[in-house]
């Protein structure tokens, strides 16, 4: 069928069928956006909301920004987690407790607002670490005592205590993002939507709510230019409404969902490239300790030893992610090769018997997906191997983001949940959300164990790799321990683009928009 | 005729208050937090108490019905949760996407509708009839977001005639129709099967009246017959069935506008329930009912001015 319409009608002729619909008169000074030329389109998951280094709300709101406003460093394109300098010419570790930065000379704000200086960097530090700025990212800088000018463009930056993730997880992100004093006091110390004072290697132009974000090149930044004159970011929630945009040539750069990675990597479209990044994610099913059912640990062992967690990765990705041994990805201190149950439905089914727990019935909760609807029904499937009645329950984001919370009604009835948490290239990222303090709010299986919190704490003071290794293998070994998990999968990232762009990524395959080039 | 109108008014505005007492009853039992959901897991729990301080989630049910009650007959409908911009300003900058869809897609169907429904009233009992009825029960069978992938696939990722996603560049008029032919088409579609069965049985009916049998007498051609004396009236109870169908014509907009990535008040309110962005689905759902209920106001209207029966049936 295709090629019979390609043999005779072109889009051209299509397009002035259109227009003799009523547009015929009409100029189309239609822009160019090709990633040949010089213009690059892609997708973001989810549009802007705010545009404030201290209050963002999704990782699209932070590549806008660090492009927008010069972090000190941000992270380096590759396959190792590094970093490199923006607004810094340099920037030091002088001991544990000091870090000495010098800016670079004229970097510029825009709107009037002069050269950034030192005391930008101490208010735009100072200010995300204020408790009273209520910044939901006070903790990247919990370790901050103040930051001390030394001069116009130099400063030192004074810890409390060591902070091991500050190079990893502080300073390459939104954290380090240096915005206007003057300009953030003159429009009453938030940012919304709308830049000001912007001073990266792009600014923001153009924003069409739910449609596009359009970034220009900063013609006043004087180092090392952005690789294309503009950067089109469109709003695409679906990763499938995102595949087919680019499919139709669309988008130049796009995610993709992980279980369309096998389809496109097998049948790539033409002149595109398929990549596959490991992801730092990590999906688990949370098992709620403090509900009857399940508040005997040989029931969750059961259930641990119930699942063929291999079986239930692959029908869920297609086989496109492997199975996972904890929270933390390969790659980073801490990361397993294994866990401590293993699949074994007769030792599930003994220690059922043993806890007079036969027949019983649990619900599963799960978020409204089908790579988590999937995964839900072959544990449903493994649990009634062994004798167990799961009801699959599906909640859409909004619902279940909040069914473990103590603030609501249902968190005691929550016994099984299927969970994905995106993640920082830092152990101490992923640990942070199962301690104590943590039940109820983010820790739904109400795991509370204080070897475990006094280990997390270890941890991001000891700078030594081996030991860190240590620590945090200890901890996953204690979420082993208690039965309330069982580690599924890291999933992987997948990403499409045109031949024509060489996209630079972290190694998790997210987007750093200044180092996107033509290639 | 005067009577008539207050009547009519007086109707709008007890549906429109019915339907804010049902979508605030609705919104308050959705499940979930809204200021868990929109401030992440970073946030403190001081931080989400006082987001919900200032959602007004707080107080009691009673008193946030009344404030939202009497916001929105003030035109305050308050703001978004986050960015703080007005839920008006919001909501008005997508509902002309929106509304350009519905435009669209009334287009389509008319424009294919009533041609066919014609042509298989002229050709009663031939095959081009049945052919025509085939389609017009085929087309309204398929959901529109079924239909709205299939021309996806087809007209933009395999013959690439047509963008896939967006609405075309801001201020250029011919790049977002090009933009709009697709999801209209979506939208548009199942109704081409609706009018097309419509005006085919007026038509016939029209086609048997005294003053058609007439006109032919008098020797007439047949085309000027169809088209000048027997659509004109035949069309009547097609504009009435497009005036009910917008209502029907929005949710399927809301399909489209996410298929094809497209901004519009159905994306809006998605992403707002998603969210529990509150504010903006109240307001969102609020606006286009208003709408809703005056086009049919005005239509009501319409048909009080020009049929006196209807005037004094009411």
């Amino acid at each position: 069928m295709s090629s019979i319409f390609k043999g005779d009608v072109s889009r051209r002729s299509v397009l002035a069928g259109a227009g003799a619909l009523g547009a015929a008169s009409i100029a189309f000074p239609h822009i160019a956006v090709s990633a040949d030329g010089s213009v690059l389109t892609i997708r973001s998951y989810s549009d802007l909301q705010v545009l404030d280094p201290a209050f963002w709300l999704a990782l699209p709101e932070a590549d806008i920004m660090r492009s927008i406003y010069a972090p000190l460093v941000s992270n380096q394109q590759g396959d190792e987690w590094n970093w490199r300098p923006v607004a810094v010419e340099s920037i030091e570790q002088l001991d544990d407790l000091t870090i000495a930065f010098k800016l670079r000379d004229n970097i510029g704000f825009t709107d009037g607002f002069g050269q950034m200086t030192a005391d930008d960097v101490k208010f735009s530090i100072e200010r995300i670490a204020d408790p009273a700025n209520e910044s939901p990212y006070a903790g990247d800088w919990s370790a901050l005592k103040e930051v001390e000018i030394k001069d116009n463009l130099s400063g030192l930056i004074h810890l409390k205590n060591k902070f091991v993730p500050l190079w990893t997880t502080t300073l390459p992100t939104p954290a380090s993002c240096i915005v206007s004093r003057k300009a953030v006091e003159e429009i009453g110390g938030k940012i919304g939507s709308e830049p000001v004072a912007q001073s990266g290697q792009y600014i923001l132009t153009e924003w069409v709510p739910k449609q596009k974000t359009v970034l220009k090149r900063n013609p006043d930044w004087a180092y090392e230019p952005g690789g294309y004159e503009e950067i089109h970011i469109l709003p695409i929630e679906d990763p499938s409404t995102a595949e087919l945009g680019f499919e139709a040539g669309d988008l130049d750069y796009t995610w993709t969902s992980v279980s369309s990675l096998p389809r496109l990597k097998e049948n790539p479209p033409a002149g595109s490239v398929v990549e596959e990044k490991p992801s730092l994610a990590y999906v688990w099913l949370g098992m709620n300790q403090d509900n009857e059912a399940l508040k005997d640990v040989r029931i969750r062992r059961a259930i641990q030893h119930a699942i063929d967690r291999q079986t239930v990765v692959d029908a869920a990705y297609f086989g496109a992610a492997a199975v996972g041994n904890g929270i933390i990805a390969p790659g980073l201190p801490g990361s397993r090769d294994s866990v401590t149950y293993d699949y074994d439905p007769d030792k599930a089914r003994e220690l059922l018997a043993e806890a007079g727990a036969e027949g019983m019935t649990v619900t599963l909760d799960i978020l409204n997906q089908s790579e988590r609807l999937t995964a839900a029904q072959v544990i449903q499937a493994n649990l009634a191997d062994v004798g167990i009645t799961c009801e699959i329950k599906q909640n859409d984001s909004g619902t279940f983001w909040t069914l473990g919370s103590k603030d609501g009604d249902y968190f005691m009835n929550l016994q099984l949940v299927l969970s994905r948490f995106s993640m920082n290239p830092d152990p101490s990222w992923a640990t942070v959300w199962f301690t104590p303090e943590q039940v109820g709010v983010w820790n739904w299986e109400r795991f509370n164990n204080e070897e475990y919190k006094a280990l997390h704490e270890e941890g991001l003071v000891e700078s030594d790799p081996a030991k860190r290794d240590e620590i945090y293998k200890k901890m996953q070994g204690l979420m082993d321990e208690s039965g309330c998990y069982v580690f599924l999968t890291h999933e992987v990232v997948g990403l499409i683009h045109k031949d024509t762009v060489n996209p630079g990524l972290k190694p998790n395959g997210e987007p750093l928009l200044p180092l996107f080039k033509p290639a | 005729m005067l009577s008539y109108f207050i009547k009519r008014l007086g109707l709008a505005a007890a549906i429109v208050s019915v339907a804010m007492f049902l979508l605030f009853c609705m919104i308050y039992l959705i499940p979930g937090d809204p200021a868990s959901v929109a401030l992440g897991p970073r946030a403190t729990e001081e931080m989400r108490a006082a987001l919900r301080e200032k959602m007004g989630l707080n107080q009691p049910v009673l008193v946030q019905f009344w404030n939202f009650y009497i916001g929105a007959w003030t035109g305050d409908l308050g703001e978004e949760v986050l960015s703080g911009r007005p839920v008006t300003t919001v909501v008005f900058e997508q509902l002309p996407y929106t509304l350009a869809l519905i435009v669209g897609g009334i287009t389509w169907s008319v424009a294919l509708g009533i041609p066919l429904g014609c042509w298989a009233a002229v050709s009663r009992g031939s095959w081009a009839d049945r052919i025509v009825g085939i389609l017009s029960v085929a087309v309204i069978a398929v959901p529109s977001f079924v239909i709205a992938i299939y021309a996806l696939l087809i007209f933009a990722v395999e013959l690439r005639w047509l963008p896939a996603i967006g609405a075309g560049e801001p201020g250029n008029l011919g790049d977002q129709l090009t933009h709009l032919i697709l999801p209209s088409l979506a939208v548009g579609l199942g109704w081409v099967g609706y009018i097309a069965r419509m005006v085919r049985a007026s038509m016939l009916e029209v086609l048997e009246a005294s003053h058609i049998r007439t006109a032919r007498a008098f020797g007439l051609p047949d085309r000027t017959i169809t088209y000048r004396y027997a659509l004109s009236i035949a069309i009547l109870p097609t504009v009435t069935l497009l005036g009910v169908g917008i209502g029907q014509m929005l949710s399927s907009a809301v399909f489209a506008e996410i298929v094809f990535a497209r901004p519009g008040v159905g994306k809006l309110v998605y992403d707002a329930i998603l969210t529990r962005n509150f504010p903006i689905v109240t307001g969102t759902v609020l606006i286009t009912t208003v709408l809703f209920v005056l086009l049919n106001l005005l239509a009501d209207l319409i048909i009080g001015a020009l049929d006196p029966r209807v005037r004094s049936s009411f």
